[in-house]
């Protein structure tokens, strides 16, 4: 694909057209001439898949608030650094999963126990302690919150290398060319670490399947 | 005729479930073991595509603002972060030891008369043996070589380690109406800063010690100072 300038693209947003109908790369464009408006435009597309996306990564709300901020922030200060060989939406999901893997890292140095997990078996695998719970359940909705906690635990038990890409297909419904795009690697590769997290999803869930 | 194999790596890679081709299908059909992969994988997709997406909460516009608007002032005082003062206190000590290296190899004292100055740092037998920092004595050098009147004292120079100063080293005996006083079989240095010709007073050190100054024939002995 060849290179699309900035230059190209920058546009007057102020003008007769509105920030809604500008499209990334123009919106970006402006950013870098310091539009305030373009900015909080960027913002508002992004700020609840980027959230959502990190909040599955970590399963860590207020934490996962945080680094969407700071995604934004580092879209902002680096604007004028950004390349549009690619789509807006793979370089913003590429600066979130970078800042989510730097706090999982982070989270793994510190030694963060999980409660769900304290154990491992004779391969040095961490088995997943699911204490039974003796309440009954009274409907629906606690049901459906047993399981959305039950799927929130297995992806955050996933090796960091295949949560990312299992999230990025399954859950944020990127495609696989733009997940290598994201994670920097083949297609080749995202495809296998997709197949062989959900294999271990599939463990995991079957319960709920 | 696909294997199973493959099937199951078309229906994995699939984009949506209910979107695989009329071969996949065709093979799902008739092989009970794709069709339970097949099964089991829109299972797993619906499962996680079921979870709740979480929204921000109602401040993130303003608490990002917030965010930025605090990145905004730091990169605008960058070179005051701990950083910059880190960068200045290293060139600080840099300069620094290049200041104190320039001075011990010796490159701010006045190598020109180094090698001539054969020359003994002394005054005619007639000058008062007294001392007036304020007026250094003024080394007449023709006059020293013109006048031997000093046949006993053995005097020989050499240049130290530091380069740059002259140490004359005078053994023997007091030399008569001069400044150096010293007893006999003793050692003293005279070591002028900027050679002999630049001798501002009359400095006397003995051995490794600090320098001392002596006033000829009184023996008044007071400390100048650490030339070391």
């Amino acid at each position: 694909m060849a290179a699309v300038t900035h230059q190209a693209q920058a546009i007057e947003l102020s003008g007769s057209r509105s920030v809604e109908a500008a499209s990334d790369h123009e919106l970006l464009a402006a950013i870098r001439d310091g539009d305030e408006v373009a900015f909080q435009e960027i913002v508002r597309r992004y700020r609840n898949p980027i959230t959502n996306f990190v909040h599955r990564m970590l399963d860590d709300y207020d934490r996962s608030v945080e680094l969407a901020q700071e995604t934004f922030i580092r879209v902002y200060t680096s604007a004028s650094r950004y390349q549009a060989n690619y789509s807006f939406s793979t370089y913003i999901y590429r600066i979130a999963t970078n800042l989510a893997i730097s706090e999982l890292r982070r989270r793994k140095r510190r030694k963060m126990v999980s409660l769900f997990s304290p154990f491992t078996n004779d391969d040095g695998e961490a088995i997943e302690l699911d204490p039974p719970d003796l309440k009954m359940l009274q409907d629906e909705t606690l049901i459906a919150n047993e399981r959305r906690s039950a799927v929130a635990r297995a992806i955050t038990s996933l090796p960091q290398k295949y949560r990312a890409a299992i999230v990025l297909r399954d859950v944020e419904g990127l495609s696989y060319d733009q997940i290598a795009e994201t994670l920097k690697l083949s297609e080749g590769t995202v495809k296998s670490r997709i197949n062989r997290a959900r294999n271990l999803l599939k463990e995991k869930l079957s319960a709920y399947m | 005729m696909m294997g199973c194999n493959y099937i199951k790596k078309l229906i994995d890679e699939a984009d949506k479930s209910d979107l695989l081709s009329f071969e996949v299908n065709q093979h799902i059909g008739r092989c009970g073991d794709c069709e339970r992969f097949a099964n089991e994988r829109a299972g797993l997709r619906k499962l996680l595509a079921s979870e709740t997406r979480v929204s921000v909460p109602m401040n993130f516009d303003a608490m990002l603002k917030a965010r930025l608007a605090e990145v905004k002032a730091r990169s605008a005082f960058s070179w005051l972060s701990s950083a910059g003062y880190l960068r200045l206190g290293a060139a600080t000590a840099g300069l620094v030891i290049m200041i104190f290296a320039a001075q011990y190899a010796g490159l701010f004292s006045d190598r020109s008369n180094g090698s001539a100055s054969k020359a003994v740092a002394t005054v005619p037998p007639t000058a008062p043996p007294t001392f007036n920092p304020a007026a250094p004595p003024i080394i007449d050098r023709a006059a020293v070589t013109a006048a031997p009147t000093v046949p006993k004292v053995r005097e020989y120079y050499s240049r130290n380690s530091r380069g740059g100063r002259a140490d004359v080293v005078a053994r023997g005996r007091t030399t008569p109406g001069g400044y150096f006083t010293a007893e006999d079989g003793g050692v003293v240095l005279v070591r002028g800063r900027n050679g002999e010709m630049d001798v501002p007073m009359p400095t006397v050190s003995v051995g490794a010690q600090p320098l001392l100054y002596v006033s000829a024939g009184q023996r008044a002995v007071r400390n100048a100072g650490n030339s070391f």
